[in-house]
């Protein structure tokens, strides 16, 4: 860390603070001071290298503020699709020449930037990082704090840091056991609908979500990151969680807030008796219980993305799809998040579980969620996915019909051929097609 | 540092949530990727406002209720009120449309109680987003709203993001410096 992290006698902060205080090279933040923090790691993807070039180019800048500590990812567009992708991926490397790029996980190398950064350890416990992409916020799964600047990462390029206004910071302790069919995503869905809805007695705008309680114990990382995932849709500023024994074991500092740190609320919520969640077309902050949509008929359906990549996913999935087949009509695509992953899918079996069933494995990276480059919809069709979000046009089709599900859910639909709840698959084996 | 950002000009009065997208311009100017003032500035509030293009000089001010410019913080009308100089006092706005006005050079007030107080359109309006101090000088006025910080002060005086950058460029010569080529 670029400063030692500030003595708890000083002023209570939560973790979050903590992180962003060190980073700024002060002893205390409070909410709603505005600091410069240095982040440790700057991460763009292949979406917007050029778009920054270009902008900093017109401005005069000919090279960028310590490239060491810049990563560039192919994620967004893997396998070009066409020759004007190919010629982009060409200038993107040129930019990561001219400008001295020396961690550039380029296509095949590493997989989508929000989930093989904390599988390799290249984003550690107690960073602070600053990224282009909304969703980097993953990383506060293990203790991590990255923001996302958005296009203002010209300004980290350029000059290092960009500003940011210190959160506030709103506790949820997730109780209960999670029922049959739910996953950490469906908890995810439910969470932002509330939000969304005026439900919950917090705001959550801008806000830092830090979770705890007796459900989060036993989350693994994966559904850790689900839960990071969703609740970015909606605004929330970060989410945080305490890094685990495990989280720590490949490095990085475990920060802990101060016992009396200050919250601006702390909400119990109770998950014992949430069912499986369909989110609406719209956005993660639509979800209802999956018997209100069941039976919906679907084109398409995608496991993977930043929400839903990880190992845990495709392994809950696999074992609704063992031994059964995606139905005729249905075009499932499987996009392992990292090729890590990948590659302990196919050691594990799991990768011809899938094939067998009749899915279509793609590359790993963001897949049809980066605006349907690969697997997209056409007009008039429904999916169901676990993309990170599912407004009009995100995959391709601005009148497409996209819902979101958990991988089991998203499984389980394929399966069926319309929107169905894994407890209730009832098919043979390979019944379907 | 800037020592003062004030701002006068007369008012044009909106309620609350006002989203962006098919409110503050329309959403296809963002799909467009439109970054052309000439182009946005005749779309600025026209679907909630049609008289507004004709209404508006340079240099007004926007005053808004809760919630301005909710929905995705896409960046055209920003842009197209930066061209004109237009300049915002609301009770709230979320935090990335607010950081996405400032970063275009918009000056943004948030938590003025606009309900406590009868603004007409028209009305000329003076801010302090130093001290955080609107005065409705048409109807004899004082109310107070958060102040901007020195941080974003600065960066509002400078024109934004660019404007930042083309000072940082002007401060580090060094970065219109092509980096060595390695050996």
């Amino acid at each position: 860390m670029n400063a030692p992290f500030p003595s708890p006698a000083r002023a209570p902060m939560t973790a979050a603070e903590k992180v962003l205080a060190a980073a700024s090279g002060v002893l205390s933040v409070r909410p709603g001071d505005v600091v410069s923090p240095d982040p440790e790691l700057v991460i763009i993807h292949d979406g917007y290298v050029e778009s920054a070039y270009n902008e900093l180019s017109q401005l005069g800048y000919k090279r960028i503020w310590r490239p060491e500590r810049v990563v560039f990812v192919t994620d967004h567009e893997v396998a070009y699709a066409s020759p004007a992708s190919a010629l982009r991926g060409t200038r993107i490397r040129r930019i990561a020449r001219e400008w001295g790029i020396t961690q550039f996980y380029d296509a095949g190398r590493g997989g989508h930037g929000h989930l093989f950064p904390l599988e390799q350890g290249l984003v550690r416990p107690g960073m602070f990082l600053s990224c282009y992409d909304m969703h980097c916020t993953n990383f506060g799964a293990v203790g991590a704090l990255a923001v996302a600047a958005g296009a203002e990462i010209v300004s980290v390029l350029a000059t290092g840091s960009v500003w940011e206004q210190v959160p506030h910071t709103v506790r949820i302790l997730l109780e209960g056991q999670q029922g049959a069919g739910v996953m950490a995503r469906d908890v995810g869905f439910h969470l932002s609908t509330l939000f969304a809805a005026g439900k919950l007695p917090a705001a959550h705008d801008n806000r830092i979500i830090e979770f705890s309680g007796d459900y989060v114990e036993r989350l693994p990382l994966a559904g850790r990151v689900a839960l990071c995932n969703s609740l970015t849709e909606i605004g929330v500023a970060n989410v945080w969680f305490t890094p685990t024994a495990s989280d720590l074991g490949k490095g990085g500092i475990g920060v802990t807030g101060d016992a009396d740190a200050h919250y601006e609320a702390t909400l119990h919520v109770d998950i014992s008796h949430l069912v499986p969640q369909v989110a609406l077309p719209g956005g993660p902050q639509f979800g209802v219980d999956v018997d209100e949509v069941a039976g919906t008929h679907v084109d398409h359906a995608y496991l993977g993305a930043c929400g839903s990549g990880m190992y845990e996913d495709f392994a809950s999935a696999a074992a609704v799809l063992r031994d059964r087949a995606v139905a005729r009509h249905v075009r499932f695509f499987v996009v392992p998040g990292t090729v890590a992953t990948a590659q302990r899918l196919a050691n594990d079996g799991l990768l011809q579980v899938f094939q067998a069933a009749g899915a279509i494995v793609l590359p790993p990276g963001c897949g049809p969620c980066a605006g349907g480059v690969m697997g997209p919809l056409a007009d008039g069709e429904t999916s169901i996915s676990t993309a990170a979000t599912n407004h009009a046009g995100r995959f391709g089709s601005k009148t497409a019909q996209a819902y979101l599900g958990s991988p089991v859910t998203v499984a389980a639909s394929a399966i069926a051929g319309c929107i169905a709840d894994s407890r209730s698959l009832t098919l043979s084996p390979k019944g379907a097609r | 540092m800037t020592a003062r950002l004030l701002r006068r000009g007369r008012c044009h009065v909106f309620g609350d949530d006002i989203p962006l997208d098919e409110g503050l311009i329309p959403f296809d100017m963002a799909i467009r990727r439109i970054d052309d003032p000439s182009i946005l500035v005749p779309e600025l509030f026209r679907q909630i406002d049609p008289a507004f293009h004709d209404r508006v000089r340079p240099g007004d001010i926007i005053v808004a209720g809760r919630n301005f410019c909710c929905g995705k913080p896409h960046l055209q009308g920003f842009i197209a009120m930066a061209s004109l100089g237009l300049s915002v006092v609301c009770t709230s706005m979320p935090y990335k449309a607010m950081r996405g006005a400032v970063a275009k050079g918009v000056a943004v007030m948030t938590g003025v109680d606009i309900q406590a107080f009868p603004f007409k359109t028209g009305d000329d309006v003076e801010v302090d987003y130093t001290d955080g101090t609107v005065r409705n000088v048409s109807q004899a006025v004082s109310l107070t709203g958060e102040a901007l910080s020195a941080t974003l002060t600065d960066i509002v005086a400078e024109g934004g993001t660019r404007g930042q950058l083309r000072t940082w460029l002007r401060d580090h010569p060094i970065m219109s410096t092509e980096l060595p080529r390695p050996d």
